[in-house]
């Protein structure tokens, strides 16, 4: 798994390549807690590098978005690969998330 | 395609990061079974889902333990068994949680088992001689 962070006008946009399991999901939260903290309100995950994803990594990305509407903020995903989106749907995450095809329709909202 | 059924066993030990060798042994599998890849990836999630409540909650001892882990393909039909000598827990008898609730009243977590018991065709469970056997089937299509 590799996290890189950027910032587009008043987004943060994070953008995770590779795996999140059950072995990596912490150091994925540590992450994503880190830009949250540092005072991000409008967040866009950028998961079309993102090709494995198992309970431990969709327990992240619920609590993550608990966090961020508790904040009145922003918390969007783009880019699901359709295996990934198969199992957003399973998990029923695909009608709590805002998902965008790609960013730049994240960005506009 | 042949009609004869084909085999093979992982065996691995209770610790988490024996889940390394389950994904690349199904990379292998699938290159000798020309498996299609989101099969590859769904069965992926299903092994960990099951083998990191196995290891996780499944033994109450410090002992090192084995788990086997057994693929074998008919015709179209991919079974799996996953057999352990830890605690007595079937998971077909675990409530699904209700995916339809809103952000806030959404557990975080509990989604493993259902994501089992989605995935698959078929989820049983069998406890014999003191051992948990979790038997899995999927067509492949």
């Amino acid at each position: 798994m590799n996290v890189q962070i950027s910032s587009l006008a008043d987004y943060t946009i994070i953008s995770v390549d590779g795996r999140i399991d059950t072995m990596n999901a912490g150091e994925f939260e540590a992450k994503i807690v880190t830009v949250i903290e540092s005072g991000a309100t409008k967040i866009i995950l950028d998961c079309s590098g993102l090709n494995y994803i198992s309970s431990s990594g969709l327990r992240i990305f619920l609590l993550v978005l608990k966090k961020m509407k508790a904040n009145n903020g922003q918390f969007s995903l783009c880019s699901l690969q359709p295996g990934i989106r198969e199992i957003f749907d399973i998990a029923g995450f695909s009608s709590i998330f805002s998902i965008y095809g790609d960013q730049e329709t994240a960005l506009k909202g | 395609m042949n009609k004869e059924p084909a085999g093979k066993v992982l065996r691995v030990t209770n610790q988490i990061e024996e889940l390394a060798r389950v994904e690349v042994f199904l990379e292998e599998l699938a290159e000798d079974w020309e498996l299609p890849s989101s099969l590859v990836l769904s069965l992926n999630l299903v092994l960990e889902e099951a083998l990191t409540n196995t290891i996780l909650y499944g033994f109450n001892d410090d002992s090192s333990h084995t788990i086997d882990i057994s693929f074998t393909k008919t015709g179209n039909e991919l079974s799996i068994s996953i057999a352990d000598d830890g605690l007595a827990f079937d998971p077909t008898l675990q409530s699904d949680p209700d995916v339809t609730l809103s952000i806030e009243d959404r557990p975080v977590g509990g989604l493993g088992i259902y994501m089992i018991k989605k995935v698959m065709d078929q989820v049983q469970y069998q406890r014999i001689e003191d051992k948990n056997y979790l038997n899995l089937t999927k067509k492949i299509e």
